[in-house]
């Protein structure tokens, strides 16, 4: 495979979205690049990894995006280049530190990658992270290719140290994770820290008047944006065509948008917008001169529709703008090619027709095909937790539907899936055992749970148990540690030793960090010891006070990868008597019904046990490997 | 010019249809084409429905298209290849293997699934070649070459990509320990006939 971080200026590469960023940051000298994963934005460092960006670069995971952030930020104003990474939720989260920066500013550029997820396929919220351009007052720009996600990166570091402020690139799914023809360009060394010069009214946010003058600086800084802009980006806003008839877009939706026109054979002027905040209002007046009808095409919120209506009243000028608030296109999901076909062909070309979006498939459907939503994988240590708490419950005297299992982020969510239906909450990281804590305080009489994944506890979890411990609040805390960041494709977590750039690390274990907050009762269970799991749950729910199962088995594909699989199970026909016990229970992906009796499909089995455990007619069998 | 080509790739999750996709999209840079892909990545996708979009042409800009626009559906189990025959143009051609992985939902309802009765629905849709791809993927010696096998009968039925650019960006996508047996399982889908 081609190395995508050292082929030479000029080639031109089949790359994904992210992989084109990792490029770019490479080719505008990165020295520090940090982050934590998240769909979409996860390959951007896994490519950095997996290329080797060089000893001179300081490429690792952070425990959470605000300490990526800030790792990033501390780099640029000492001079370094320094980017960090993060899907959608992960800028609220940093949120705090971010909008800080704009008032002390860079010296090394500094680019912080938003990855949004219209659909959403792999989000909690369509959280619309444009706004962050006008919440937190940085320079936003947003690619609609892989190329121009590449180009761009390079750009954000020249505009960031012209401007001297941090700039977002914001991404969405249709880029961060779409592969696209992309021609490299020449590398930069990496630019690290060179002084880091004291500036106390700059850089110490405990004045307020000196908080008055940098909020003075950096409206100065942002109105020169524009101009900067148009300057050093190789990817500038453009205007194709001449036409009274006007789209405005930005990012993926141009992508629609520019095959619209082409197959509609329409002559219309297309506004495409690169830089989103501020908003480049020389540009945009020009490019919306003597325009008749604006139809504005953009995922997620109807931002761009907002910023061209104030500009067009500013502008006086009397134009029907079409989009989102008028039902044009749709407020929530992805865009399309059909979708935006029929928005240019309703509006600006006015007509009635548009073409059908039902496909003619209809006549056809007599075969019911049963959804597949993800489950957790076969062998998944997670499932066999759930199991055990499900009937830890049980055992201690409780029914099912009243003790509440707050769930959290990560592949152990998937328990929401049937059969086992676990969780009942998911909501943001670490929130289970706030969550929880908030129900009992509100005087819930039962027992409540909180199942938290390694990761996602030191992410967020490690506050919300200080909260718990110090107001004494009884709740079962279950910490599902598989040992690393499964979800996201495997990345490491801080009880690890050795990274995945190499470097040596020192683990922080999460039972020295339980201990040292002082937990009434802790617990240490292999999950795939079900019957000692089961009795560990079930004598931790009896108790008072802040109690906290540490439910520890390597995720199954890693430790499958790593180790090979050493036994295998099967189900004995003849003594299957088709009870379907054994899926009932498990919902293992990896075993179906074939009419009258249950399978194991044999590749995909990897040989946790759990099924066998649970039929009743000893049916299911282990088999050995060599 | 050349005329966009659209092609869905039907799996169930961690049945190879990424890698099937990324070496569609190198063979096309390769041969100096464009290409857009869109896909859902992440470890949450296994064993769960995925659908990948391939596109290649002159210049293409969007990474997925709509319902009735795909030229092919390459599927790698046939109740997701069912399920993605809406992305499917009547005149598309539709190569699948034979495999079936019923979902823990069906199973979970007893819902039992038959084989012939899937594929006449896939035929009574658009032209279908049924290929035994995990057989034929076992006989070199690598189960998971089911995607290579049907890239392989793809290979045959498609004029965009040029043979040679189709084995190069096997060899730069395949791990280098997978390489000769994917190799094989694409010869034997190039030389794969349908007996009915
Ligand atoms: S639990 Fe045992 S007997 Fe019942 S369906 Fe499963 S393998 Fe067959
Ligand atoms: S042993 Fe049973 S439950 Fe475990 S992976 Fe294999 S089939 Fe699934």
């Amino acid at each position: 495979m081609v190395n995508v971080l050292k082929a030479p200026a000029g080639v031109k590469l089949a790359l994904m979205g992210n992989e084109a960023i990792a490029r770019g940051l490479v080719e505008a000298g990165a020295s520090v690049v940090t982050g934590y994963p998240g769909t979409p934005s996860s390959e951007v460092i896994m490519t950095l990894h997996e290329f080797g960006a060089g000893s001179e670069v300081y490429v690792e995971w952070a425990v959470n995006e605000r300490v990526a952030f800030e790792v990033a930020y501390g780099a640029s104003i000492g001079g370094a280049r320094a980017a960090v990474t993060m899907k959608a939720p992960g800028a609220s989260v940093a949120l705090d530190p971010i909008v800080s920066s704009a008032y002390g500013g860079v010296e090394g550029g500094l680019m912080v990658l938003v990855a949004d997820d219209p659909g959403p396929h792999t989000t909690q919220t369509e959280q619309d992270n444009r706004w962050l351009g006008f919440l937190a007052k940085l320079p936003l720009v947003s690619p609609s290719s892989p190329q121009e996600a590449k180009d761009l990166t390079v750009s954000s570091f020249d505009l960031s140290e012209r401007i001297k402020l941090p700039v977002i690139l914001r991404t969405t799914t249709r880029v961060n994770h779409s592969i696209g023809e992309v021609r490299l360009g020449p590398i930069r060394p990496p630019k690290k820290a060179s002084l880091f010069k004291k500036d106390i009214p700059r850089f110490v946010r405990a004045g307020m008047l000196w908080n008055l003058e940098r909020h003075k600086w950096l409206n100065k800084q942002l109105a020169a944006v524009e101009e900067v802009f148009e300057r050093v980006s190789t990817v500038p806003n453009t205007v194709e065509g001449s036409s009274e008839l006007c789209i405005v877009t930005e990012g993926s939706a141009y992508n629609y948008v520019a095959e619209a026109v082409s197959e509609l054979g329409a002559d219309v002027r297309v506004v495409k917008l690169t830089l989103l905040y501020p908003i480049p209002k020389k540009f945009l007046s020009k490019a919306l001169d003597r325009c008749d009808k604006v139809l504005v095409v953009e995922e997620l919120d109807p931002y761009l529709e907002l910023v061209v209506k104030s500009l067009l009243a500013e502008l006086d000028a009397r134009v029907t703008v079409y989009g989102k608030s008028t039902g044009h296109l749709p407020l929530e999901g992805e865009l399309n090619r059909k979708s935006v076909h029929n928005a240019v062909l309703t509006t600006l070309l006015a007509s009635k027709v548009a073409v059908s979006t039902q496909s003619h498939s209809v006549a056809h459907q007599d075969v019911r095909i049963a959804p597949r939503p993800p489950p957790m994988c076969p062998g998944c240590p997670h499932r066999n937790m759930y199991i055990a708490l499900l009937m830890g419950i049980a055992r201690a005297g409780y029914r099912r539907d009243e003790v509440p299992v707050f769930g959290d982020i990560g592949c152990y969510a998937l328990g929401v899936q049937p059969p086992l239906e676990a969780i009942w909450t998911e909501h943001s990281m670490g929130a289970s055992i706030s969550m929880a804590m908030g129900l009992k305080v509100a005087g819930y009489d039962k027992p409540v749970v909180a199942v938290i994944g390694d990761s996602t506890f030191y992410h967020a979890g490690v506050q919300s148990l200080v909260e718990a411990v110090h107001k004494q609040v009884d709740v079962l805390v279950v910490i599902a540690d598989n040992s690393v960041v499964a979800m996201t494709g495997h990345q490491s977590t801080p009880a690890w030793s050795e990274l995945e750039s190499g470097r040596r690390s020192r683990p922080v274990p999460i039972e020295s960090i339980i201990r040292a907050i002082g937990v009434d009762y802790v617990e240490v269970v292999d999950p795939y010891d079900i019957d000692s799991s089961i009795a560990t749950f079930e004598t931790l729910l009896k108790k008072p006070g802040v109690k906290v199962v540490i439910s520890r088995h390597p995720c199954a594909l890693m430790e499958a990868r790593l180790r090979g699989v050493y036994r295998r199970y099967r189900v004995v026909s003849d003594r299957c008597v088709g009870c379907l016990a054994c899926i009932r229970v498990t919902g293992c992906p990896a075993m179906f019904f074939d009419g009258s009796k249950v399978k194991i499909v044999e590749e995909d089995c990897l040989g946790c046990g759990l099924c066998a455990r649970f039929c009743p007619y000893k049916a299911i069998e282990v088999v050995k490997l060599g | 010019m050349v005329k966009t080509v659209n092609i869905a790739i039907a799996s169930v999750g961690g049945q190879g249809g990424l890698t099937l996709s990324r070496v569609l999209a190198v063979a096309a840079v390769l041969d100096g084409l464009s290409v857009r892909t869109g896909e859902t990545l992440g470890m949450a996708q296994r064993y769960g429905s995925v659908v990948s979009y391939v596109r290649i042409g002159a210049r293409v800009f969007s990474p997925t298209f709509s319902e009735s626009e795909g030229d092919y559906l390459l599927g790698l189990e046939l109740l997701e290849t069912a399920r993605a025959l809406r992305l499917l143009k009547p005149s598309g051609l539709v190569i699948v293997s034979d495999t079936i992985r019923p979902p823990v939902t069906a199973s979970l309802n007893r819902e039992v699934y038959d084989k012939n009765k899937l594929v006449d629905y896939i035929r009574s849709y658009a032209e279908t070649l049924v290929v035994p791809a995990q057989k034929l993927a076992t006989e070199v010696g690598n189960p998971r070459a089911a995607n290579m096998v049907l890239l392989g009968v793809f290979h045959r039925h498609q004029d965009l990509i040029t043979d040679t650019s189709m084995r190069k960006a096997i060899s730069e996508v395949v791990p280098p320990k997978w390489l000769e047996s994917s190799l094989r399982a694409f010869e034997l889908g190039l030389s794969f006939i349908e007996k009915r």
